[in-house]
């Protein structure tokens, strides 16, 4: 696979270069500042630095985990600033929201080399990717689909009146929101209603949005209580979750640091994910329990 | 008369609890106990102190508290006017609150380093700011320059309002329990000098109850002792030898009153022993004189008798004797001789006893008596004798004052130097309260060595060939002055005369 060759150069590279950094990284990675991961608002990426946390954490690398720290905007923002080492971030959202490419993609594997190159433009290291894909999708309810004949996006069109869509703020300004579905849909009845990530299910239950914007692992869409309309046009791109990490940071603690982060990001697939979603968005169980028994499954812990 | 206790054994030294270390341990006790109120006051106090410096403490902590929770609205606020606005001015406060606001965190976790609970509290605070900066306020402004759209998408989801909401929760946790503690420092403090107070008090109490203890045990057992055994010393002193102190205690006021005793025991001891050989000494004076008055006395009538036969013997047998008659002439010097000598011996013993007839006179009428009793011999002896005229009047008897001023005066004109005519000088003086009367010659004079000498009875410098007499004169004149209460000597030096000095009474005492 290429990406997994990309990832062993990147890191023989590292080797090479680090090499006489890597017994020390070894022996004083405790005395070392911690590193300091943080993540976005909502409980996939609360779940996400958890299980990286535990995983560095039982490894002996110190780790600082900044939680709930807000959009990609905002984090990303923080981490240029120096404020974190890490976060892992959505490949799709990056290059969409963040370095701004209007284009989709051919593959997964071109997105993934197109966020690499441009976090390596800026002095960060993109790791490898999950084989998880968490995309952002719009979600009806079954009555509201049977309604309005409703399969794909496409259809919202000839929905009468306004389409309320419940989501994030930043759907307002997003490529994957209103901007990128008046662009590739022409849907300009819509009109985005702000709510925390997770209120969205119970707005579209009480019938205060019409449609909602989900995320495909989201525990709640298990059950098939919701319907997913079709994305023919792609305007929501695949979404694999890659760490991005400064470069201080990498040469800081060495490669054994990458290689952990990278051992865990391998292990993270898509039935996994939702198995932990709805552990904790629908079964209420406690985010860094659910990471250190995933861990402790995949022998990471 | 009982033989006394020996006075080393009385006045041996008691070792069970002399009054030095009675003394010495009851300072040393009111020293622990003062010093144990002073400790005790300055703890207090110390601690009052620190108490209402720490709840001081406390509000400057409240004070930075809110300090620190306004720059973070100044910075949120600003934030916000900037990421809706995109004008820079309103970063302007942010900015200079962004700048301030690590010193203040600083400032605050020092304040309240004294309850590690509330530091742990200030730094937890310390840090969720430390996140709110760095992962909200600072990306913020940067993503508002870049991407202003992007900016105020993030800003609705009021995460720094949230951020700042659990601050400020934390921030009212560590406020309520500061406060907490400012009451409880309060109350401390208060009850601190409270009890400061009470401890002063109470120790000033403490304080002078000891004094006034330690006084009353020094008047007690020191002062009233010491007072007994004064007061026994003047009696003593005074005469009163029977003067006696309690000696029961076994210190060293117990050896004080002892060695008083002991003292007072061989005073008087002495004294008894003294009266007794005085009266002694009296009796066999007395004897003496008895003795030498009625052997005088029955001398004479055996001496006449032989005087008498001698006379009978020259009368009618003096033509039978032929040279006979110088060894009858012999017997009758002899028995004139000794006649005088019995005279003389009879005045001397009845000198200075019986009644002295006490009248005023004028001294100069004394002297007068005795100058016209001396008249033949200062006539024989070409005399001169000059009377001063300031003598005193005197308060003497008569017939003895005379008979000393014609003995005094006729030694004089009798022991002159062969061919100088005796030149006698008489006169009177103050000595003290007495009048000292003086009569001055220019005869031989003695050695001053003999001046004492010549004042007991029958004592002579010279031969009685080259000044004819008994050598009884002054001893009856010394017997005379003294009788009068007074005194009498010489101060002479040989070769060049002597001054006789005597004292009487004056009229007025």
């Amino acid at each position: 696979m290429r990406l997994a060759a990309l990832a062993v150069a990147a890191l023989l590279a590292l080797a090479g270069c680090g090499g006489s950094d890597a017994p020390k990284a070894s022996t004083t990675a405790a005395a070392k500042p911690p590193l300091r991961i943080g993540t976005k608002n909502f409980p996939e990426q609360f779940l996400l630095g958890e299980i990286y946390k535990q995983a560095l954490e039982a490894r002996g690398f110190p780790v600082e985990l900044k939680a709930n720290i807000g959009s990609s905007e905002i984090i990303h923002q923080a981490l240029t600033d120096g404020a974190l080492d890490m976060y892992p971030e959505y490949v799709g959202v990056l290059l969409s929201e963040v370095a701004n490419v209007r284009a989709r993609p051919r593959s997964p594997d071109a997105a993934y080399r197109r966020a690499q190159a441009f976090e390596a433009a800026r002095g960060f290291a993109l790791l490898a990717p999950s084989p998880f894909s968490d995309q952002n999708a719009l979600a009806v309810t079954p009555a509201y689909a049977r309604r309005h004949h409703l399969r794909d996006i496409q259809d919202l069109k000839s929905v009468a009146g306004t389409v309320r869509i419940g989501a994030p703020p930043e759907f307002q300004t997003r490529f994957e929101g209103l901007v990128g579905l008046a662009q590739l849909y022409g849907l300009h009845n819509a009109k985005a209603r702000a709510l925390a990530i997770g209120r969205q299910y119970a707005a579209l239950d009480s019938g205060r949005v019409d449609v909602a914007a989900v995320f495909t692992t989201d525990g709640q869409l298990a059950n098939g209580r919701y319907v997913i309309l079709r994305d023919p046009r792609g305007v929501f791109g695949t979404q694999h979750v890659a760490p991005i990490i400064s470069r201080t940071a990498l040469s800081r603690y060495g490669p054994r640091l990458r290689a952990i982060i990278d051992s865990v990001s391998r292990r993270l697939t898509a039935p996994a994910m939702q198995r932990m979603n709805a552990q904790v968005q629908i079964d209420r169980r406690a985010t860094a329990d659910v990471a250190g028994e995933f861990l402790r499954g995949q022998g990471l812990k | 008369m009982t033989r006394a206790p020996q006075g080393s054994r009385l006045v041996r030294r008691t070792l069970r609890t002399p009054i030095t270390t009675r003394v010495l341990l009851l300072s040393a006790t009111a020293s622990v106990l003062i010093g144990a109120v002073m400790v005790v006051l300055i703890v207090a106090v110390t601690a009052q102190r620190n108490a209402a410096r720490s709840a001081f403490r406390s509000q400057e902590a409240l004070a930075a508290g809110n300090q620190l929770e306004k720059s973070l609205i100044t910075i949120e606020n600003g934030v916000r006017g900037y990421v809706a606005s995109g004008r820079e001015k309103f970063l302007d406060p942010a900015n200079e609150a962004l700048t301030s606001y690590p010193g203040e965190v600083r400032r605050l976790i020092s304040l309240v380093d004294d309850d590690p609970g509330q530091q742990a509290r200030a730094r937890d605070i310390g840090g969720e700011i430390d996140d709110y900066v760095t992962l909200w306020a600072r990306p913020l402004i940067g993503l508002a320059r870049t991407r202003p759209a992007a900016a105020r998408s993030v800003v609705i989801t009021n995460g720094g309002r949230e951020r700042l909401d659990t601050i400020q929760r934390d921030f009212a946790s560590l406020f309520a329990r500061e406060r907490v503690v400012i009451n409880a420092r309060e109350d401390r403090a208060e009850m601190g000098s409270a009890r400061a107070i009470a401890i002063g008090v109470g120790g000033l109490a403490l304080v002078l109850l000891v004094a006034a203890g330690v006084t009353l045990y020094l008047r007690r057992s020191v002062v009233r002792p010491v007072v007994t055994v004064a007061d026994a010393t003047g009696r003593l002193a005074g005469g009163d030898l029977s003067a006696r102190v309690p000696a029961r205690r076994h210190d060293e006021l117990g050896d004080l009153a002892r060695g008083f005793n002991a003292m007072a025991d061989s005073l008087q001891r002495s004294r008894d022993q003294l009266e007794h050989s005085n009266a002694e000494l009296k009796r066999s004076n007395a004897e003496l004189d008895q003795f030498a008055s009625v052997t005088s006395h029955d001398l004479q009538a055996p001496l006449t008798t032989i005087s008498m036969y001698a006379e009978l013997i020259e009368r009618r047998h003096a033509a039978d004797l032929n040279g006979g008659m110088a060894l009858v002439d012999g017997i009758r010097g002899a028995t004139q001789e000794a006649r005088t000598l019995i005279r003389d011996l009879l005045e001397y013993s009845r000198a200075g006893r019986g009644e002295l007839a006490l009248e005023e006179v004028d001294a100069r009428e004394l002297v007068a008596r005795a100058l016209e009793a001396l008249a033949g011999p200062i006539e024989a002896a070409h005399a001169h004798v000059n009377v001063r005229a300031d003598l005193p009047v005197v308060r003497v008897d008569r017939a003895g004052v005379c008979r000393v001023l014609q003995n005094l005066i006729g030694n004089a004109v009798k022991f002159s130097v062969a061919g100088r005519p005796p030149e006698v000088e008489i006169g009177a003086g103050r000595d003290g309260d007495m009048w000292r009367l003086w009569i001055r010659d220019n005869g031989i004079g003695m050695d001053p060595k003999d001046a004492e000498r010549i004042f007991e009875p029958f004592k002579r410098l010279h031969g009685e060939e080259a000044y004819p007499g008994t050598g009884i004169g002054l001893a009856i004149c010394e017997r005379i002055v003294a009788q009068h209460g007074g005194r009498i000597w010489v101060t002479s030096r040989l070769g060049e005369g002597s001054e006789f000095s005597f004292t009487l009474p004056g009229a007025e005492a």
